[in-house]
């Protein structure tokens, strides 16, 4: 069988131009995708069956027993933190919201650890941008700040940015002028019109000095700005006036260098400049194939893209006080559900070790790092290959992702519908047994 | 269920403040009924209301949120009963949404604008959306698939193209905005008036407007086209409105209803060459619409306080943003739109803000027949939709509109003819400007009036409207409108004394419009190469799928589909 | 005088959100119905008599007229003196997040330090703070236009990062080092450091920040003349010229 115009459900440009031949169920062969894609959809060795820890070690059991483990653990807990989220499905994510409410936790996305400072740069300034067909159609102009999608995008080029073609850029790269900001020599950069080396931590600076620059108040700008001559600022800033319709794409090397979201804050708003005199868009590369998701999702929900704490039955979202490492870093949480994520891979260690200490309920078609630190872990199909549901590109739109094969395992949103059952019948058992205080 | 002894108000159906019975039967109106009986005795009661534009769903709502948790944080209320947490004011989250309607006794709105690539995403928060019948309008009018039917003047192609746009959207109808306007706005630019081409199409928003109006028309869909005039926000702009209404007088309706529907006349009746000297020019709107029959309007009554401002017209977002210096998010929509959100306060102490306010008014109160003007405030660019009750409790009251005058700019009263204007709107009036008109409008048959057959919709005030005088007692009117004392969506009370007790789920109105095959097959044609050459997506990946609409209700419509019902 | 003492019963570790230890919620109220009063310690609701041991003289009496006494460890327990407009809270020990939110007036004392957010959105009265602040001190909400917009904040120590963000008006003084940002899109209001720091004044609009160590000078500032103030030379800046602003910025002169 093949599956035709499938869709990736690696990063965040959802390529859905993916055919696939299945086999006895299983994928044999994935075309067009590139190769992060491919081994995603590929797959590989899986988490057997439910397991609890018992005496210290992971003993394998039944859904319905891992299911009730999870809600024993989610309703102990004073402020349990539901992370993760980005490589599932909006399904999943709806249903994850739901008990986070009904557990009274915390729920946050792994955006915290890569654009969450991009959403708060938002907050400040709103976000000019585009969808990406209208960046291959228009764009003869495109910046890459602190990101190099030549490494993590790697068919962002050729279907949206510097090698698309479209209606008005017909000529593709060849007309295009591509230029590359970062604090060091990348793949992007071998290939661009133009490379900025700057300082580490100096992207503010940088963009202000651009921002004077271009609004042509270059004579108060100093000589050399974050290790920049300013003459190198000046034709940079001269590059994005004459662009027609400029695209600018940024990366986690600007929004967790020094400044964080200030240098979102300072961008968006170059952006908004540019526009008094050609026009100009920005976006930030999503990795995770549904970080934009869980945002929008969350957003139509409670009102705000992450971070959401609902433990006191209203949402409540405050990044530095509510974001997961937040809490993590002050111990201010005591059990966590994660799902479609591997935090002891990707947070600091300080974080982590404080991580270690609670139980955790784990969501996942793989083992992992994360795995080690579980209590109770539940295996899940993997969704965009085993499950369909709803994703959001890295511009915000949405788009099904197929099921490409069957599969024995629970969806994630079947799994949390589990949870959340248990977590029910559970809390009306207690409250029968006058176990549970009730708040209402 | 029975309700019992209530004054009624069914302007559809000739009934203007009646003591009657309403039976409701499986959902819907009937002549008798059994079961629960709601004692409505001498309190006002009409049909549920109607929001034929209102921006409720998508992208634009949700960056509307993700840019103000300074709004979110307002207006939250606690996951409680049978209702999950509520969040925001201008920009509220779903739920808020459904609560705070069926709060006022509203049990029906349209979303008001959504490009077709990006209605799936539309169609997931009208789902999460509790209560309300909802529906969502397609914008069609920077569309290049359109504009190069327009160009070749291929109005059969132009319908086949229409009526696969609202299938793939699962639209209800067409939407035009800033036509020409938006595609320039991708290269950075506006067009300046109905005549000035669009860059690289050769075509004029004259043109677009036209050509959308007659396949509307061949399509005989149930609602005409939806429009916002090119120029809109701009002083000295109702000569815009006034070219695009004339030039319009010779669409001949398909149905019994209007030939075009004009959203937030209160942006485009504007005087004055700037703002220096703007002022009200809608005398002027009022009275064309009052001497012509082919077209319907919506207020876009503007109030003072927090709004945020969200609209496909994104050259006119940015202009706000940089007038205001506030956050600007742009969102251009590949081959099909662009658009924007800037956050705004309205002030009284700004005299282009009072005349504005003014506007609105005045052109609801100047318009004679109440069937053609309809009570909006475009939510939320006006205001939020949370604040109907003030702008009705102005329209019924004069001493109130003197009061709120006399606290304004005093230059006010020579921008605007307000002050003079003695009329006070009666509960018949507020009924079709709230109910029966936006029905009509829209072509929605079951809902807006109370006859047999009609969704089971009603609301009930705790008003006793042979008492109260509105024009006095208009902080009463006021209170009782904002608190329904019951909402009834389909047979069911889902609010009591301002308290949600049930949350069903409501349907979403689509139509399902049928074209020749010949024409479908040509527009394929066209289709194929602009999926391959130009969208980012692959047509197998773009339609908006089934599993997102859950609860249709698909009206039909298109060339050799069955004549459809007039509404009453 | 009426003086209530309040003393956490043991460490605190899930933290609470205590929004109620301000003197205007507690002086019409009697001891038992101020030990009745709840706090949410994560999603549980509780008595504050539940975690804090609350005594003090017998009420009812004006908030001006009523003194907390937060003895012990509250670095744990966020939002106190939220809204306050008169009277006293004096801590002992340190606080958690968000104290003195949107204070109106009164007077709120940290002997210790202060978590992130002190005094965000403040409006009136006086915070002093022996020891350091965290990020965000007089600081907004997210994506809010303005933060705090009038009364003082004194912190003895150093304060953290986006000190005054937003800043609409009041005075901010901090003896020590200020973290990275400080009066970030400032529209009013005074900022004094003692120490040193890193771009102030971004995108500031109006307002007056005073620097007396070292600071790193956005592009956006047009270098002024040298001026005198308190004895001491400063180096003037105007900005920031990103936003056609009209700030002033002062930094000691030969520092910089």
């Amino acid at each position: 069988m093949r599956v035709e115009d499938a869709i990736c459900s690696f990063c965040g440009c959802l390529c859905d131009d993916i055919n696939v031949e299945v086999e006895e169920n299983k994928v044999k062969r994935v075309r067009h995708a590139c190769r992060l894609g491919s081994s995603k959809i590929m797959g590989h060795e899986r988490i057997r069956s439910p397991m609890v820890r018992k005496d210290g070690e992971l003993k394998e059991v039944s859904y319905q027993e891992a299911y009730e483990r999870a809600a024993e653990i989610l309703l102990a807990a004073s402020k349990p933190l539901l992370y993760g989220w980005a490589s599932t499905v909006c399904e999943a994510q709806k249903k994850g919201i739901l008990l986070a409410e009904e557990v009274g936790g915390v729920l946050d996305s792994t955006a915290t650890v890569c654009h969450g400072p991009s959403v708060i740069g938002i907050e400040e300034k709103g976000l000019p941008g585009a969808t990406l067909g209208q960046v291959k159609n228009r764009a003869d102009t495109i910046v890459f700040w602190g990101c190099n999608p030549a490494e993590a995008h790697p068919r962002h080029s050729l279907r949206y940015s510097s090698n698309a073609c479209g209606r008005f850029t017909s000529e593709g790269r060849s007309a295009k002028k591509i230029i590359v900001v970062d604090v060091r020599e990348t793949r992007t950069s071998k290939n661009a019109d133009m490379q900025v080396i700057i300082q580490p931590g100096t992207d503010y600076e940088v963009i202000s000095a651009l921002r004077m620059l271009v609004a042509g108040k270059g004579d108060v700008v100093p000589e050399e700005v974050g290790g920049v001559a300013k003459k190198e600022l000046a034709s940079l800033a001269e590059m994005l006036l004459a662009a027609k319709f400029g695209a600018v794409f940024f990366g986690l090397g600007i929004t967790h260098s020094r400044g964080r979201y200030k240098n979102i804050d300072n961008a968006l708003s170059l952006v908004a400049d540019l526009n008094s005199h050609t026009k100009f868009v920005i976006m930030p590369m999503r990795g995770h194939y549904n970080v934009g998701g869980i945002g929008q999702v969350l957003a139509w929900s409670s009102g705000y893209p992450m971070s959401v704490d609902f433990t006191r039955q209203a949402p409540y979202f405050n990044p530095g006080e509510t974001a997961a490492c937040d809490l993590l870093a002050k111990a201010d949480t005591d059990a966590a559900l994660i799902i479609a994520a591997d935090p002891a891979s990707n947070f600091p260690r300080k974080i982590v070790e404080e991580l270690a200490k609670m139980p955790i309920i784990q969501i996942d078609p793989y083992e992992n790092p994360t795995t080690l630190l579980a209590d109770v872990v539940i295996p899940s199909a993997i969704a965009g290959v085993e499950a369909e549901g709803t994703a959001y590109r890295m511009d915000g739109l949405a788009l099904r992702m197929r099921k490409l094969v069957n599969s024995s395992y629970p969806s994630d949103e079947q799994i949390l519908d589990g949870i959340l059952e248990s977590v029910r019948s559970l809390r009306s058992s207690m409250s029968l047994r006058g176990g549970l205080k009730d708040d209402n | 269920m029975i309700i019992r002894g209530g004054i009624v108000y069914d302007p559809a159906n000739g009934i203007f403040g009646e003591e009657m019975d309403l039976c409701i039967d499986g959902g819907r109106i009937v002549e008798d009924a059994k079961g629960e009986v709601i004692d409505a005795r001498g309190l006002l009661v009409m049909p549920g209301g109607v929001d034929a534009h209102s921006h409720i769903a998508g992208k634009k709502m949700n960056t509307g949120r993700i840019m103000r948790p300074d709004d979110s944080r307002l207006g939250t209320e606690p996951r409680s009963g049978v209702c999950r947490p509520s969040t925001g004011y201008t920009v509220p989250n779903c739920y808020a949404m459904g609560y705070r309607y069926a709060r006022m006794g509203y049990t029906t709105a349209f979303e008001a604008a959504t490009p077709i690539i990006e209605a799936r995403h539309t169609h997931e928060e009208l789902e999460e959306i509790p209560i309300l019948d909802k529906g969502a309008l397609t914008l069609f009018g920077n569309n290049w698939e359109v504009m190069e039917c327009v160009h070749d003047k291929d109005i059969a192609k132009l319908a086949a193209y229409v009526a696969w746009g609202l299938r793939a959207a699962r639209g209800y109808g067409i939407k035009i905005v800033n036509p020409g306007g938006g595609e320039a706005w991708g290269f950075g630019s506006n067009v300046k008036g109905l005549y000035d081409p669009v860059p690289n199409f050769d075509v004029t928003p004259a043109e677009i407007i036209h050509a959308l109006a007659e396949a509307n028309e061949m399509l005989r869909l149930p609602h005409s086209i939806h429009l916002h005039f090119n120029n809109l926000g701009k002083p000295g702009n109702y000569t815009t409105a006034l070219e695009t209404l004339e030039a319009l007088k010779d669409i001949k309706p398909s149905r019994m209803r209007q030939a075009v529907h004009v959203t937030h006349m209160q942006f485009s009746a504007y005087g004055g060459t700037s703002w220096r000297d703007f002022e009200s020019k809608a005398p002027v709107i009022a009275d064309y619409i009052n001497r012509h029959n082919h077209a319907t309007m919506d207020m876009g009554q503007l109030l003072f306080g927090a709004a945020t401002t969200m609209t496909a017209d994104a050259p006119l977002e940015y202009g706000n943003a940089r007038l205001t210096h506030n956050k600007w998010s742009n969102h251009d929509i590949e081959l099909e739109e662009s658009s924007g959100v800037v956050p705004m306060v309205y002030s009284r102490k700004m005299l282009v803000n009072a005349v504005q306010w003014a506007i609105g008014l005045e052109l609801a109160l100047l318009t004679e027949d109440p069937w053609k003007v309809l009570m909006t405030t475009d939510s939320p660019n006006g205001s939020p939709f949370v604040n109907y009750p003030e702008v009705i409790a102005l329209l019924m009251s004069k001493p109130k509109r003197d009061s709120e005058m006399a606290t304004l700019h005093a230059e006010l009263s020579k921008r605007t003819s307000l002050g003079g204007i003695e009329r006070e709107l009666d509960w018949s009036e507020i009924a079709i400007m709230t109910r029966a008109a936006p029905a009509r409008i829209l072509g929605l048959e079951d809902k807006g009036h109370l006859g047999f057959g009609a969704d089971g919709d009603v609301s009930i005030y705790n008003l006793l409207p042979e008492e109260v005088d509105a024009s006095k007692e208009h902080a009463t009117v006021k209170k009782a409108l904002a608190t329904a004392k019951y909402t009834i969506k389909s047979g069911i009370v889902v609010c009591k004394d301002g308290k949600i007790i049930a949350t069903p789920r409501g349907k979403t109105y689509w139509v399902d419009a049928a074209a020749a095959q010949a024409d479908m097959d040509r527009l394929m044609v066209d289709l194929q190469e602009k999926f391959e050459r130009y969208y980012s997506v692959q047509m197998s990946n773009y339609a908006v799928q089934d599993v997102y609409v859950t609860n249709p209700k698909v009206i039909k419509a298109g060339i050799g589909a069955e004549p459809l019902k007039e509404v009453a | 005088m009426r003086n209530i003492v309040i003393t956490p019963l043991a460490p605190i570790r899930i933290s609470v959100e205590a929004e109620i230890l301000s003197p205007d919620i507690f002086a019409p109220l009697s001891m038992e119905q101020i030990c009745g009063l709840d706090v949410w310690q994560g999603n549980r609701k509780k008595k504050i008599s539940d975690l804090f041991r609350v005594v003090g003289d017998e009420g009812p009496a004006k908030p001006e007229e009523t003194a907390l006494r937060l003895e012990g460890d509250f670095s744990r327990v966020k939002r106190i003196a939220e809204g306050m407009t008169a009277g006293t809270v004096d801590v002992t020990g340190s606080v958690g997040m968000h104290a003195g939110n949107n204070m109106l007036g009164g007077k709120l004392s940290i002997l210790g330090n202060a978590d992130d957010w002190l005094g965000r959105e403040m409006r009136g009265g006086s915070i002093i703070v022996e020891g350091n602040a965290g990020n965000y001190a007089g600081a907004g909400y997210r994506g809010e236009r303005c933060g705090m917009r009038g009364g003082e904040i004194e912190i003895r120590g150093n304060a953290g990062a986006y000190l005054g963000e937003h800043l609409c008006g009041g005075n901010i003084r901090v003896a020590g080092d200020a973290g990275d940002f400080p009066g970030a899109a400032n529209q009013g209001g005074t900022i004094f450091i003692g120490g040193s720091c890193h771009l102030p004044g971004a995108e500031m609009t109006k307002g007056t920040i005073i620097v007396n160590g070292k600071a790193k000078v956005l592009p956006g500032y047009q270098k002024l003349e040298i001026v005198t103030i308190g004895g001491e030379k400063y180096q003037k800046y105007a900005g920031d010229l990103v936003e056609n602003g009209k700030g002033e910025l002062f930094i000691q002169a030969g520092s910089s």
